[in-house]
């Protein structure tokens, strides 16, 4: 509830700082008001299951925890903006502000009790990425990116909305618990209002962790807009869209399991499929890690597929080990891009990390962890992620999912590792990269922390 | 005299299934909207045209049911397509000073 | 004091490669192989105090906990370390020739500009190839398994500048991802079946399960895949041939001692999983016994040193597994043992050839060496003898006992591996004639370069030549008036299957006698293997044909001599050449289509799916409304 209030405060701030003559107390504000959240975050740690807002808000140790890696990637996001020094057509003060409200959008995504709140914080967490994507105001692809997330987005917030109406149509209740009793009480009797409900609602939240058959935009979007701004998406969005999407299927919806989990399993191993094997050809590192962010979502889902006991454990790592993981690549893209670029434009594609490791080993190795946690390779944090997504997939027998992960898995190693073998073993000549300190130190904190939990992953649940 | 019924009954005369044909049939030409138009601002408009059919649907469940909820829902809709817009335009208009068309089929910069 | 130096084990190697990983540019040459060799030498010592210590404790069988790992639900994984009979002679092995293989490499990378990534790979590797022996639970040895394959991978592509090595490196993980798979479900079955990964608790639980449940035998089936990825069986095996583009060393200690053992070390630690799954068992006799034969026969026209080498590899593997599937566990390991110093010590061999032929690996190329290779050649001769199981070189005692162990389960399975083990006493007689008698065939240049290795390259394969010659020591069959007292160590490793299937574990019935003939038979058929190449490549001196010349030019060579010569080619060399021919270009064949195949069709999809991007807003709300559309008439209409 704090980090709610405070970074709806706080971005107010930041959008005030924006006024003063000096842009560079904007990134040190920004991280300053991102820590006060975490702390404020914590605050409600050992208060156990709180309700705001007349029922419509919950918090617990599990949306706090979500809320705590949510914050975490922020952190690491914002300190690699460097705070937009070099751009003199950025507008620091409305990005910062910006993503501090979009990251209240991801918090009432995590603990919404009332569709309203989904609702809510779907729109706002949306519409602060629209207008993110499209911040590169010149450059042509921003804009198509831009436009072609927002009238998708809005299109499928108009399934999503239509699906909340049937259900409060079948219902009479917005509130989670309203449809959990409803929905118990008519297990029997199928309502075709409620499933139609509950199915376009779901495909509402699929289209924004970009799940098969409604990833279409998530490539595009990813690679057209600003780097540091498809990290936000990548791992920000996914996560709460993820919570959510665990909230609602095992809060109401755990009654009717039989009914919807042969849809999500079917479009689960289509996402699997689809993000695994389009990556293959990719010649962009950066459309690259859209197409695996669409495989990872796949992973996510087998989790929630087979949404077990240990599911909600699963899917706290998985999207844990993902955030850090791909914040760590996006953190060397950046700048090798921009040393690397092409006509003035940054140059994203694989060659651009031909032979990275001969001056930079710092970010060669970044990048290889990254990579290999990505992968899903032991003592990364990333094989924990799917040791425990592949045993929730057991404990339902769900065999044929996980052979085709672990065979989907193999393809990704493909695509992973090329960027491993160009920056060790291709020849070419890059020139030492020179990078802020802060931003090492994030990058090496990120790098440092998968290989912990790939160590002992059992940290993680110690923290909890 | 005859009191005039009081509102919710009033909408209770059409039957609820009419609502919902009607409201969906809405929804559904705004689907078809966004799928032939090439005007980003027209595929825009069938968005919102979807996102009103939603609320008539609330609107019709809320008074059948008397529960206020689905009216609130309404306005928090309306608030946030309002924020959409402002939005949704701005960027409409950020690619019509850059390209001087809005017509969908020619941002295929994007793509494989 | 145990638990320090148990811990030290897999922690020097690490220590190794973290300061060579992050310090190679800066450390000089020379101090990185003296710390990447010092880190394999203490790993040894301490695993040699380990081994004493063990001894002298009455050799019980210990689990050292470290930490608790993970707790998912109800399942919890410990983080610990068993040391018993089968991971101290692992870790024997690995620690041992791995040293000798570190300093090996000093003196033959030496040249090489990724020196010090090298010594950093290496160590990695021996790092995650202990804990795979050390681990008490399959998620450990799962981790080493998979670390092992990846250092594996970077060390095939370690030449890399090379497309198609790198090609190698991929079709190696690739298909080691497959086998992967089938441990990974094997894992999981284990886990949904017992509930729980130990070692100790699943194979408590798993006595009290009948002879042949479906249960066992899926698990044991799904972990034998595995294996056979690992261990390079039919139809996993092709990456091995490839994965020779690696530096020799790498081949020496990954591709032949080490890693490849790892689906054996895997079966033996599971032996009560096998003992009461027999249907698994034949599975893993025959697959081994056709690799064994198969992978030999293609070895017997190879011109590639490393080549011959490989795919002896892979028929040696095949022995093992033949001796486990007629649950000669012990014996399996005795081979594992002595191939492991012989088989390093012909690749360590051979690379010193290629280093004293200027990276030249055609044997047809090479001839006439051993007065200019003394050393060499030597232990050379004493590995080819060993390997082609002629007494009294070690390889004799372990092929033997595995031989007799399979005549005594089926006479069919015996037959194929003697077949098998003629051709392996050809092919390596004829790689050693091809390589160090004869004349010189290769250019002035290179003759004029050749010389004898350093002596960092030449004491361990010194060392190794004294292993392979006397290593069969600690198995001297009973018969031939020994203890096997290797058997005797490992015994107790295997109290929970006689327990569990007491008929199947029936000592040999095979009366000293028949054991006299069956090692006489195995020793005459290898001897005549050998004098059968020693004809053909010493005293007609025979070389085969360049790749230029058509086969008839090979046949005109063969010809004009004796009349039996005739006889003997049509009898024997022409068959086997067809053979040999066949399964290398035809199984082969498959197989690559098969891999390439999946890569391929990877590909064409790929490029198919990515159309489907098409850019155009338009299509993809269309794709996105049909997709509604199916969900919903699925969901609401037809199910």
């Amino acid at each position: 509830m704090y980090p709610i209030v405070l970074l709806s405060v706080l971005g107010i701030v930041v959008l005030y700082l924006g006024f003063l003559k000096s842009k560079s107390i904007l990134l040190p504000a920004t991280l300053l008001f991102l820590v006060v959240a975490m702390i404020g975050n914590f605050f409600e740690w050992n208060d156990g299951e709180l309700l705001y807002f007349k029922g419509m808000f919950a918090v617990n140790k599990l949306t706090l925890t979500f809320n705590a890696i949510v914050l975490f990637s922020a952190f690491m996001i914002v300190a690699m903006t460097q705070g937009f020094q070099d751009n003199e057509e950025a507008q620091p003060a409305e990005y910062f502000a910006l993503m501090l409200f979009s990251l209240v959008g991801a918090f009432m995504m995590i603990g919404f009790e009332n569709l309203i709140m989904l609702f809510l914080g779907v729109e706002i967490l949306s519409v602060a990425m629209y207008v993110l994507t499209g911040s590169d105001k010149r450059n042509l692809r921003s804009n198509e990116a831009a436009l072609k997330y927002f009238l998708m987005g809005a299109f499928a917030t108009g399934i999503m909305l239509f699906g909340i109406a049937l259900l409060y149509g079948a219902s009479g209740s917005f509130s989670l618990n309203g449809i959990e009793s409803f929905v118990t009480l008519n297990q029997r009797s199928p309502s075709y209002l409620l499933y139609a409900g509950l199915l376009l609602v779901l495909i509402g939240m699929l289209f924004k962790v970009s799940a098969a058959p409604f990833h279409f935009w998530t490539p595009d979007v990813y690679d057209g807009a600003p780097s540091i701004f498809t990290a936000f998406m990548a791992t920000i969005v996914k996560t709460a869209g993820f919570a959510a999407l665990f909230r609602l299927l095992s809060h109401s919806f755990s009654g009717i399991y039989d009914f919807w989990w042969p849809t999500l399993s079917i479009l689960t191993v289509l996402t699997l499929l689809v993000g695994n094997i389009i990556a293959v050809y990719q010649d962009s590192f950066k459309r690259m890690l859209a197409y695996s962010s669409i495989s990872h979502a796949g992973y996510l889902l087998i989790a929630l597929t087979s949404m077990t006991k240990q599911t909600e454990n699963a899917i706290l790592f998985y999207s844990m080990a993902y955030s850090f993981a791909t914040i760590c690549a996006f953190g060397v893209l950046i700048p090798v891009a921009r040393e690397k670029s092409l006509e003035g434009r940054p140059n994203e594609s694989y060659e651009a990390f031909n032979g990275l490791a001969k001056n930079n080993p710092l970010l060669a190795f970044v990048l290889t962890v990254s990579m290999l946690s990505l992968a899903g390779i032991p003592l990364t944090a990333g094989f924990w992620g799917k040791f425990f997504v592949f045993s929730s997939a057991v404990e339902r027998e769900l065999v044929w999912m996980i052979i085709v992960a672990v065979l989907m898995s193999a393809v990704g190693i493909y695509y992973y590792f090329r960027v491993i073998m160009a920056a060790y073993m291709k020849e070419g000549d890059t020139a030492t990269i020179r990078i802020a300190p802060f931003y090492k130190i994030v990058l090496i904190a990120a790098t440092l922390l998968t290989i912990l939990f790939g160590l002992a992953p059992g940290l993680f649940e110690a923290a909890m | 005299m005859i009191q005039p019924p009081a509102i919710p009954e009033i909408i209770q005369l059409i039957p609820l299934k009419s609502y919902l044909i009607l409201s969906t049939a809405l929804f559904v030409i705004g689907i078809i909207g966004v799928l032939t138009r090439r005007n980003a601002i027209v595929i825009f408009m069938s968005v919102e045209l979807m996102l009103n059919s939603v609320n008539l649907l609330l609107i019709a469940f809320s008074s059948y049911r008397s529960d206020p909820t689905g009216q609130v829902f309404v306005f928090f809709i309306m608030a946030v397509a309002a924020a959409e817009v402002a939005v949704g335009l701005a960027i409409i208009v950020m690619i019509y000073r850059n390209t001087r068309t809005i017509d969908i089929n020619f941002l295929k910069k994007l793509k494989g | 004091m145990s638990l320090f130096l148990l811990v030290l084990i897999p922690l020097l190697p690490l220590i190794g490669f973290v300061i060579n990983g992050i310090g190679f540019r800066h450390i000089p040459k020379g101090a990185v192989g003296v710390i990447g060799s010092l880190a394999a030498l203490g790993s040894f010592a301490a695993s040699v105090a380990v081994l004493l210590a063990f001894k002298e404790a009455g050799s019980q069988p210990q689990i050292v906990s470290l930490f608790d790992w993970i707790t998912v639900g109800e399942l919890s994984i410990p983080f610990s370390f068993q040391h018993d009979q089968l991971s101290l002679l692992m870790l024997m092995i690995i620690t041992g020739v791995g040293s000798l293989i570190h300093i090996y490499s000093i003196g033959y990378m030496k040249h090489d500009e990724g020196f010090g990534k090298f010594f950093a790979f290496l160590n990695l590797f021996l790092f995650f190839m202990l804990l795979l022996v050390m681990g008490s639970n399959y998620v450990i040895m799962f981790i080493g398994w998979e670390g092992v394959g990846l250092c594996s991978y970077l060390l095939i592509g370690f030449w890399n500048k090379n497309t198609s090595y790198n090609n190698a490196a991929r079709k190696a993980f690739i298909m080691n991802r497959i086998g992967d798979l089938g441990f990974l479900l094997g894992i999981f079955t284990i886990i949904a079946t017992f509930g729980s990964v130990e070692y100790t608790e699943v194979f408590r639980q798993a006595t009290g399960l009948p002879i042949g449940d479906p249960v066992l035998i899926t698990i044991t089936l799904l972990l034998f895949v595995g294996a056979m990825g690992k261990s390079a069986q039919i139809p996993l095996y092709t990456w091995l041939p490839d994965a020779m583009a690696g530096p020799t060393p790498v081949s020496a200690l990954i591709h032949a001692a080490t890693m490849v053992t790892a689906g054996i070390y895997m079966v033996i630690r599971s032996n009560v999983l096998y003992t009461l799954a027999p249907e698994t068992l034949e599975v893993v006799a025959i697959v081994g016994a056709a690799t064994a034969i198969f992978a030999a026969s293609i070895g017997l026209l190879q011109n590639d040193i490393k080549k011959v080498l490989a795919y002896s590899t892979v028929s040696q593997l095949g022995y093992m597994f033949l001796g486990l599937g007629v649950m000669a566990y012990s014996a399996s390991m005795f081979h594992v043992i002595t191939h492991a110093f012989f088989k390093a010590l012909l690749f360590l061999g051979a690379g010193s050839v290629i280093h004293a032929m200027s990276d030249e690996q055609d044997i047809r190329k090479m001839g006439g060496l051993r007065k200019k290779l003394p050393i060499t050649f030597i232990t050379f001769f004493i590995a080819t003898w060993a390997i082609s199981g002629l007494p009294p070189f070690s390889g004799f005692f372990s092929k033997d006992e595995i031989l007799a162990h399979a005549f005594e389960h089926n006479k069919l399975l015996w037959a194929v591996g003697l077949v098998g083990s003629a051709m392996t006493s050809f092919y390596m007689f004829r790689l050693l004639f091809l390589t160090f008698f004869g004349t010189f065939r290769g250019t002035h240049e290179q003759e004029h370069h050749l010389h004898e290795s350093p002596a960092s390259m030449t004491i361990p394969l010194m060392v190794l030549a004294v292993f392979s010659a006397l290593g069969g020591v600690i198995g001297i069959p009973e018969a031939l008036g020994g203890s096997h007292q290797l058997a005797e160590f490992m015994s107790p490793l295997f109290d929970n299957s006689r327990q569990a299937n007491p008929e199947a574990f029936m000592p040999i019935s095979l009366s000293h006698s028949e054991e006299y003939m069956l090692m006489g038979v195995s020793v005459l058929v290898a001897l005549l293997s050998g004098i059968a190449a020693y004809v053909m490549y010493i005293s007609k001196a025979s070389v085969p044909a360049p790749e230029s010349e058509t086969r008839q030019g090979v046949q005109r060579a063969v010809y004009h001599k004796y009349y039996v010569d005739e006889l003997y080619d049509a009898v024997f060399v022409k068959p086997m050449r067809t053979l040999s021919n066949l399964l290398a270009s035809f199984g082969e064949f498959f197989i690559d289509l098969f891999v390439d195949g999946t890569g391929r069709l990877v590909k064409a999809l790929a490029n198919l799916g990515r159309q489907t991007q098409t850019g155009s807003t338009g299509y993809y709300i269309f794709a996105m409304v049909v997709g509604i559309m199916v969900i919903l008439f699925w969901n609401l209409l037809i199910k």
